[in-house]
């Protein structure tokens, strides 16, 4: 402890960060004053969802005849989902390793890298609305066509980022051995990578169910045509049923697929821990 | 005062963590814990300020019960038990002041603290807890660019601004180097003396424990194997209480010597 | 030197290969089989579609040719678009951040609490953002309204998952250390958890914000307000110029929003 007095430092300004957000607050401000909304309409809020809700659960209930419907169009919405994630998954991997830097080069990955932001900014009812219909007409083909594509976009980013990601040590192994190209990707880096980006494929999934729903909205098949299609004929009931099959089924794929999931990456950080020597520790005592 | 009667923990697996153990505390003493690990000195110091809950027996603290206080309750009390801790336990994201702040917590409504708004006073006592430590010129810091030795003693300041009546202090050193080691065993002993605040500390330095102490206890398998003064502590005596001959982990010096 | 050492041990058995890996494949070639097929799946017929493409040269050339003198008309619905996104952003992560601790069980004392919080959150994230436009289009009528409240429980479903998750991997030390001074448990979780939070919390929200800015032109194919609607209608009518350019005004929207978002990145956190 000094015995000269110390003195007290001055609080820091906090300026930098108090404009970034005064500018936030301006922005969130001029979006809710210019937007066009009755503030009646906010109010009938609470009024309208008792109503939707009692229309489709109370009173009658969920029209639970048409359950087999339902479930035949949610299960072509997750067939359309698969087929996507299918597409997106192959075509992604190729892409993946020259969009990484640290494997192909540097100008073949930047481009590569550009062209998977392009396709990512699209959300895949646009692709369908502007694209796929339009070629191969309305139903689930097109549906998975553009989920297909849109997979490849985010996928594609994804696995070039784990790729940059890998220890070079065995790459470097490999090269020394006088391994070719192809050798060395199989060898030195997918090994690395394969249990991350197989979890990305799943996890994929499990949000192209979503995308596959939705998509029905505008033809593309499955559940989102008859939830439409129900709410459009004020047949609240089905809606009901419509939306308790989206909600049970999606649940279940994510359960199932977050478990597979989990024990792939267990099983690789498992087969990385052995791989690691436990070194001794000895302790000398005195005599 | 503080008391064990009879105290005894059993953690869930079997584990007997504590003994019968029946000790007194007077206020303003500086007490020195030994033993190996697990031989129950962090369940010991716990049990005092109830992070951890006694299966048998009491502790009590001026005759208020610790073991069978709970909610409000047990906060006031804790409010005047500064615990320090080894791994610092700083908010690493925040300022040093801030960190310092929350030992005024049980002082601030909960509307304040949540917005950060404290009191001039607190300010003050946070900044002169600082001062006391040596380390108010880093109060706008943030905690994570501190050296260890540097955290620990705005861990030490923290506990400082409850203005308490008892300083736990769970292995302090036992993740600093010998230099800062001593540095922060002199400040509490400093603490304890100019201030009266009734000192207990972990150890497993031996040879901190007799420079620092007042009065050592040995603790073997959560029983109290020996109480004395620093000086009645000898090899020997130590290696009653481990139970082992002594390794040069046991000694802070053991390098340098 | 060849000669062999005199084996110290002896040599180990090879392992059995684990039939994860053979099982996880025939069922992925199985249930792939089956999505493809004309009777149970969706009728993938590859030909047929390389037929397609040909036809829809035309198309694609109505595509490629944008009708910009259209763009006038795209103004305001691409604004409303933006303004959904952000109010729905704003209203959705505002309440995202107390729910957060509730679905953890770090700060979630209450087990039943923690149970109903993480049962609810999983019905609201199985149903994607635009099905909740339906359901809001059917309850309060069409506008923008619907739009903001389904992009609010959309953003709610994705920022408390993420949040909550990370609030879970939070280290315990500075919350003993509040709880040791006396600290009440809002105390605890106000100054001991949430500074370690709060840098991902900022990271997801604006994660959630550039998923609006997407969801957003697509909710008004519902009625949700935005340019989903004008694009829906051009599309109906077949106008493929006009289609052309609401996508790459679309493209244009994203990759301005992506660039602000890193900018917001780094000077918040």
């Amino acid at each position: 402890m000094t015995a000269v007095a110390q003195a007290r430092p001055k609080p820091p300004s906090g300026l930098r960060r108090n404009v970034a957000l005064l500018l936030a607050a301006l922005v969130v401000g001029w979006a809710a004053l210019t937007i066009d909304i009755r503030l009646g309409a906010i109010l009938e809020v609470p009024g309208g969802l008792a109503r939707i809700f009692g229309l489709m659960f109370l009173g009658k209930g969920p029209e639970w005849s048409y359950l087999g419907r339902a479930v035949e169009a949610m299960v072509e919405s997750i067939w359309i989902a698969w087929i996507g994630t299918v597409i997106g998954a192959i075509l992604s991997l190729p892409v993946g390793f020259f969009g990484a830097k640290n494997v192909s080069s540097g100008l073949i990955s930047n481009v590569v890298r550009l062209f998977l932001n392009a396709i990512r900014a699209f959300p895949e009812i646009v692709l369908a609305i502007a694209i796929f219909i339009p070629i191969a007409g309305l139903g689930p083909v097109a549906g998975a066509l553009a989920i297909g594509i849109h997979s490849i976009g985010t996928l594609g980013k994804l696995t070039a980022e784990v790729i940059e990601g890998i220890d070079p040590g065995p790459v470097e192994a490999t090269r020394a051995v006088g391994g070719r190209p192809l050798q060395i990707q199989r060898w030195g880096v997918l090994p690395q990578v394969l249990p991350e980006i197989v979890a990305f494929w799943l996890y994929r999934f499990e949000i192209n169910i979503r995308a596959a729903a939705v998509l029905g909205v505008v033809g593309a098949g499955g559940i989102g045509f008859v939830l439409s299609q129900a709410i459009a004929f004020a047949r609240y009931d089905r809606a009901a049923t419509a939306i308790l099959v989206v909600v049970i089924a999606t649940i279940m794929v994510d359960t199932v697929s977050g478990r597979v999931r989990r024990r792939i990456i267990e099983g690789a950080e498992a087969r990385a821990v052995s791989e690691v020597e436990q070194p001794e520790v000895l302790v000398p005592s005195r005599p | 005062m503080i008391r064990f009667e009879n105290a005894s923990v059993v953690y869930p697996g079997g584990v007997h963590a504590l003994k019968n153990l029946t000790l007194e505390i007077p206020d303003g003493q500086m007490m020195v814990i030994v033993g190996l690990s697990g031989a129950g000195k962090s369940t010991m110091i716990r049990a005092i300020n109830g992070l951890v809950r006694l299966t048998e027996g009491e502790v009590t603290i001026d005759g208020q019960s610790v073991s069978k206080a709970s909610g409000r309750q047990l906060r006031e009390i804790r409010s005047r038990i500064g615990m320090i801790f080894q791994t610092f336990n700083l908010v690493n994201r925040t300022t040093v002041l801030n960190n310092v702040l929350m030992g005024r917590f049980h002082n601030t409504s909960t509307l304040r603290s949540l917005m950060g708004w404290y009191r001039p006073e607190d300010v003050e006592i946070a900044m002169q807890a600082l001062e006391r430590v040596d380390i108010v010129e880093k109060a706008y810091t943030r905690a994570s660019n501190l050296s260890g030795g540097q955290q620990q003693r705005v861990g030490i300041a923290r506990a400082l601004a409850q203005e308490p009546k008892i300083l736990l202090a769970d292995e302090p050193v036992a993740s600093l180097d010998p230099p800062t080691s001593h540095v922060v065993m002199r400040d509490l002993q400093h603490i304890n003396r100019e201030l009266g605040i009734t000192t207990i500390v972990n150890l497993h330095f031996l040879d901190l424990a007799k420079r620092y102490g007042e009065r050592i206890i040995g603790l073997r398998a959560g029983e109290l194997v020996y109480d004395g003064t620093a000086d009645q502590a000898d090899e020997n005596v130590f290696r009653d209480i481990y139970g082992r001959s002594l390794t040069a982990d046991d000694i802070l010096e053991a390098a340098i010597a | 030197m060849t000669a062999a050492a005199p084996a110290r041990t002896s040599r180990p058995v090879k392992p059995r290969r684990s039939m994860a890996i053979p099982i996880g494949l025939a069922v992925f070639v199985v249930i792939t089989w089956l999505a493809l097929s004309e009777q149970f799946g969706i009728g993938f017929d590859l030909v047929a579609l390389i037929e397609d493409i040909a036809r829809g040269r035309g198309i694609l050339a109505e595509l490629l040719s944008p009708n910009w003198s259209f763009v006038p008309r795209t103004a305001e619905p691409m604004i409303e678009t933006v303004q959904i996104a952000i109010l729905g952003a704003v209203i959705g992560c505002s309440i995202a951040l107390p729910v957060s601790f509730l679905a953890s069980r770090v700060t979630a004392r209450n087990r039943g609490v923690l149970g109903v919080t993480r049962t609810v959150l999983s019905v609201v994230r199985a149903i994607p953002d635009i099905l909740w436009a339906l359901l809001f289009v059917a309850a309060v009528g069409i506008g923008v309204l619907p739009g903001i409240l389904a992009l609010v429980f959309f953003n709610i479903g994705v920022v408390v998952k993420l949040l909550s998750e990370t609030i879970d991997g939070v280290d315990s030390g500075p919350i003993e250390a509040a709880r040791a001074s006396g600290a009440n448990g809002f105390q605890s979780v106000r100054w001991a958890v949430l500074p370690q939070v709060l840098p991902n919390y900022v990271a997801y929200s604006l994660y959630a914000f550039e998923l609006n800015i997407r969801a957003s032109t697509v909710l008004g194919v519902v009625g949700a307000g935005g340019i989903g609607n004008m694009l829906f209608t051009q599309y109906r009518f077949f106008n493929w110029s006009n289609v052309s350019v609401i996508v790459i005004e679309l493209f244009v929207l994203v990759i301005l929003i992506e660039l602000v978002s890193i900018q917001l990145r780094r000077r918040l956190v």
